[in-house]
């Protein structure tokens, strides 16, 4: 399978996602612009352009018609995916790190970071009528984060609660409702980096910098199955129709000593969601891996690397044909 | 307590004096003296032990007095020139303020004399080493402390046998050896902890025999036939042994870093090269019997030297260091030197022992119109079997093959030779190899010669093939030779460009890896069957610092180790052929050592016998390999399973949840159904892309 390598960034890849057809891929890099792409051919739909800094956090609604964004340049934007207009825009005191809409999309979250004296807040808005205005609307509700930073998030189907991965290690389940913690565990020893919904969201894979990503239940944060790696790991995916995870990480480039692309290990890993074993390896990128994500119809996966590249791999037969026997 | 109470009471009587003196600070006197009837029953060693501890004995004052016995023995005539010599020696140590020489009617000495020192440290001294110090020939002196004396005054006239010590069990030393299917045993070293493991290599997976966290302080080594396992520590040395890895002795040399052991596994060298601060005599090496424990020798060697220090035969009978310009060979079990002294070579520059007889082979260097020369010398007679002149040598490298049938001598030689400030600069450098054929008449000698530099040097373990990696990077080229009777040594095959810098046989022969070790080398394997020189496999392991063969030469391990780098540390089992078996990768991974096995009982013709017969021992290993493959895989088919019913079990709840909610979800996104990607066919729009198939360009004219 010779993947499309989708050239358009001029940074490190930060995020990628799939609209819920998959029909899109949106990618967001510390270049500023995040970019919107066929899945199909690799063919660039269009850019983002306002972002005065690094894109951290991207997120598309389940109709496509709305992109959310936020950046280091201390905004948060929502625009109009058709278009690619900016349709509103919110100041925060600090970078925004992790954003996403609610499965109605009538609301969005974002989180800002621990920063300029600033501490870590999770800001829950109303997106049903975004124009100018949002800019000075009061969230619905401001939960301060007392403690290590959201380093990753990820909001349940019936838009009562949110799940935060931190930069300890923690995750801890927020009732809407209240805005009180619900539950929490600390399973990693390190950042999360990304935290994925399988299928029907009743589970959701975690990426830590303690090499480790890890398989969670969404309801009570039980830890189902760990998969090892020697490396830090910074994005993990499930996907819709086998029970595979795809991790993908690599070392940190700043850590990275000698030039080898050996040493840093910067493949996709295969790995049986259940059995925990490894099954196979994809090569390409030439820095760590930062962000993966599986087609929603489970044919093929894309990555986004430190490299500034996206490469959408479509899997052969042979990768369907594939089973562990038990 | 009623001695304390007493006490109490005894120094208040004290203060009761001084009281007096000036009472008027205390108006009430308390009554201090006994009351009627009081028996002192408190011993004055109770009392006063301290004190009493410094009440004068008879031997005070002698403490500094030195006896010296074996003394000439001189008339009256010559009595002063003996003090002057007598003092001449005993002067070193300290002042002496007193000396006595007992003389007999006729006034002649009695042979004895004491000597008196100005305090008791330089009497020790002088005792430490005069002790059997050679005056000439017919005297050695017999040197004691005065106050020695009383010690031997107390010896009881009559003897009584010592008590016979319980019989310990010390188990099966050698249980390892009884594993039917000749599984070995190798240890893992990891630094975080100072964990140690012990691990068989049973198939498909290794099996754990022993972790202990802090067993070692440093690393550990095996001793030459694995019988023991050795531990370092500060205190000095551990041994373990037998199925359950119990201690079996310890040997203390503080600070100890080095050791060594003798071919048999009869003695152990320890090497404590900084010494201990807290006691300055220790010495520096000491060689110790591992069955008694008992320390036999001890040496202080001056100056740094290449460990170890200390070379044995292969016998155990001998061991041997160099020297300036001596070769001093010592003997076991008496430790001393052979025929009492060293052998005077002049220029020894290096040695080695045979590993099969007790035949040492030297070298010595240039000296003005004397050439250079290797000597073959046996071991106890001195003959000399073979001397080879040798010219323009710069370095000689001895390397005895393992069967001890053929001696090559790496020799380095040039072209040219300036001298400047003292240094030697050698140009032009070219090497030789000289073959020397042990088992042959007359032993002939045969050489080759290489214009390159010479990376590495490697016999076949048993055979007659030898390995060279020659060259100068990037064209580095590995050469195999083999060794005939009566000819010079043919190439047998040259591989070129190789990315390897060391060469590993397997201990049968036959097989090798060309590794390429550390940063430069760049973990490239070749697993190569130098029978018909066929490259089985090439593959790597990127940052690899050791190569390991099993001791049967069946696997290899190579790992890395946390000693050279700190990311990826761990190990990789290798079949012989370069199949993969195992990865592991252990975290703060520093030492894989397999354990030793003793060589065969087996005789040669035994040996061949079963090497005939071998195609009818294959299909039963072939067999039991079959069964240990489909019963593992059977035994993960099984854990799979039992993982999916696990998981599966825990998914029903949540998925029956999931369904119940799927109103509420369909509420959320205005009542279109999401859940499958074409669930919701009423909103389906096609839409056309293009792809990309070719470019063609046309110049239109």
């Amino acid at each position: 399978m010779k993947p499309l390598m989708l050239q358009g960034h001029e940074r490190a890849i930060t995020q990628i996602k799939y609209n819920r057809e998959g029909d899109l891929l949106f990618s967001s890099s510390k270049d500023n612009k995040p970019n919107v792409w066929y899945s199909l051919n690799g063919e660039r739909l269009g850019s983002f352009n306002g972002h005065q800094g690094a894109v951290w956090c991207i997120d598309v609604d389940w109709t496509t018609t709305r992109f959310l964004s936020g950046a280091g340049d201390n905004t948060c934007k929502i625009w109009d995916c058709e278009t690619g207009k900016e349709i509103g825009n919110i100041v925060t005191n600090s970078s925004v790190r992790t954003c996403m809409f609610s499965y109605s999309a009538n609301m969005a979250v974002y989180t800002t970071d621990k920063a300029m004296k600033q501490p870590c807040e999770m800001f829950i808005i109303d997106v049903r009528n975004v124009d100018e205005s949002i800019s000075h609307q009061d969230p619905i509700l401001r939960i301060p984060i007392n403690g290590p930073r959201v380093s990753s998030i990820l909001w349940d189907n019936l838009d009562e609660s949110i799940i935060t991965g931190h930069e300890n290690g923690e995750i801890i389940t927020w009732d809407l409702k209240t805005g009180k913690k619900m539950n929490s565990v600390k399973e990693h020893d390190s950042l999360i980096n990304d935290m994925q919904w399988n299928k029907d969201a009743t589970m959701f894979i975690t990426a830590s910098k303690d090499h480790t990503a890890k398989l969670f239940d969404a309801e009570s944060l039980a830890l189902l199955k760990t998969y090892k790696t020697e490396r830090p790991v910074n994005s993990a995916a499930i996907s819709p129709i086998a029970e595979h995870v795809v991790v993908g990480g690599g070392q940190d480039a700043m850590d990275v000593t000698t030039t080898s692309a050996r040493v840093g290990k910067f493949d996709s890993r295969f790995f049986h969601m259940v059995f925990e074993e490894e099954f196979g390896r994809v090569k390409g990128h030439f820095g760590p891996i930062n962000s993966v994500a599986f087609h929603p119809d489970g044919k093929s996966y894309s990555s986004g690397g430190e490299d500034g590249y996206v490469r959408v791999h479509n899997f052969d037969s042979s990768y369907f044909e594939y089973n562990l026997d038990y | 307590m009623a001695k304390k109470k007493l006490e109490d009471k005894n120094s208040q009587n004290g203060d009761n004096t001084k009281n007096e003196d000036d009472s008027s600070s205390n108006d009430e006197e308390p009554n201090f003296s006994d009351p009627e009837g009081f028996v002192d029953d408190i011993t004055e060693e109770e009392l006063i032990g301290d004190i009493l501890k410094t009440k004068p004995k008879e031997t005070d004052g002698v403490e500094s007095v030195i006896v010296v016995d074996g003394v000439p023995v001189v008339g009256p005539n010559r009595i002063e020139k003996l003090k002057s010599v007598i003092n001449k020696i005993f002067v070193k140590f300290g002042s002496i303020v007193n000396e006595f020489y007992p003389v007999d009617e006729q006034g002649s000495t009695k042979g004895y004399i004491f000597i008196e020192y100005s305090s008791p440290v330089h009497a020790a001294e002088a005792v430490k080493l005069t002790s059997n110090f050679k005056l000439d020939k017919q005297h050695t002196f017999q040197v004691n402390l005065f106050t020695d004396f009383s010690k031997y005054e107390s010896i009881p006239d009559k003897w009584e046998p010592p008590e016979p010590q319980p019989y310990q069990d010390q188990n099966d030393l050698h249980y390892y050896l009884l594993e039917p299917d000749a599984y070995d045993q190798f240890a893992v070293v990891t630094v975080q902890a100072q964990f140690v493991q012990i691990w068989q290599n049973t198939q498909p997976d290794p099996t754990m025999v022993e972790e202990r966290s802090s067993w070692t302080q440093t690393y550990v080594k095996w001793s030459p036939l694995g019988t023991y396992l050795s531990t370092f520590h500060k205190l000095g040395i551990a041994l373990w042994a037998g199925p359950n890895f119990d201690q079996y002795k310890k040997f203390a040399h503080a600070h100890v870093q080095f050791i060594d052991y003798s071919p048999c596994e009869k003695y152990l060298v320890t090497y404590s090269p900084q010494g201990d601060p807290y006691n300055p005599d220790q010495k520096k090496i000491i060689i110790w019997d591992i069955r008694t424990g008992q320390e036999k020798r001890s040496f202080n060697p001056e100056g740094p030297s290449a460990w170890p220090i200390f070379r044995w035969s292969h016998d155990d009978k001998y061991f041997a260091r160099i020297g300036n310009d001596v070769l001093s060979i010592y003997e076991t079990p008496s430790f001393g030197l052979l025929d009492k002294k060293s052998i005077k070579i002049n220029g020894i520059r290096d040695f080695n022992w045979s590993p099969t007889d007790n035949v040492v082979a030297y070298w010595v260097a240039e000296d003005k119109d004397v050439p250079a020369s290797v000597t073959l010398l046996e071991i106890p007679n001195r003959n000399e079997t073979r001397k080879k002149n040798l010219f323009n040598v710069a370095d000689c490298k001895i390397h005895w093959q393992k069967s001890g049938d053929y001696l090559c001598v790496k020799v380095d030689r040039y072209s040219k030779v300036r001298k400047e400030k003292n240094e030697i600069k050698y140009s032009g450098m070219y090497c030789n190899f000289e073959i020397f054929h042990m088992r042959e008449k007359q032993i002939p000698v045969d050489s080759v010669e290489s214009k390159e530099p010479i990376q590495c040097f490697a016999w076949e373990p048993v055979g007659s093939k030898f390995g060279i990696i020659h060259g100068e990077s990037p064209s580095i080229n590995v050469s195999f030779y083999e060794v005939r009777q009566g000819q010079a040594p043919i190439l047998l095959k040259k591989f070129d460009k190789r990315a390897c810098n060391r060469l590993h046989w397997s201990p049968n022969g036959q097989y090798i890896v060309l590794a390429g070790v550390g940063t430069n080398g760049g973990g490239s394997l070749e697993f190569v069957d130098t029978h018909e020189f066929l490259v089985m496999n090439t593959t790597d392991h990127f940052q690899m610092s050791d190569v390991e063969w099993d001791p049967t030469g069946r696997y290899v391990v190579t790992g890395v180790s946390y000693w050279k780098t700190k990311v990826d540390t761990g190990y990789w089992i290798w079949s012989f052929q370069g199949k993969i078996l195992k990865r592991i990768n252990l975290e703060k991974f520093a030492q894989l050592l397999w354990r030793p096995r003793p060589s065969t009982l087996l005789s040669e013709e035994k040996q061949r016998e079963i090497k005939k017969n071998l195609k009818k021992y294959y299909a039963q290993f072939e067999s039991k390999d079959r069964m240990r493959q489909s019963k593992a895989s059977k035994e993960l088919i099984e854990k799979r399973a039992a993982l999916m019913d696990k998981f599966n079990d825990i998914r029903q709840k949540r998925i029956k949840q999931y369904v119940e909610n799927k109103a509420r979800r369909l509420a959320l996104r205005n009542n279109v159904d999401t859940d499958e990607l074409d669930a919701d066919t009423e909103n389906v729009e096609e839409e056309i892309v293009e792809f990309f198939i070719k470019e063609e360009v046309t110049i239109v004219e």
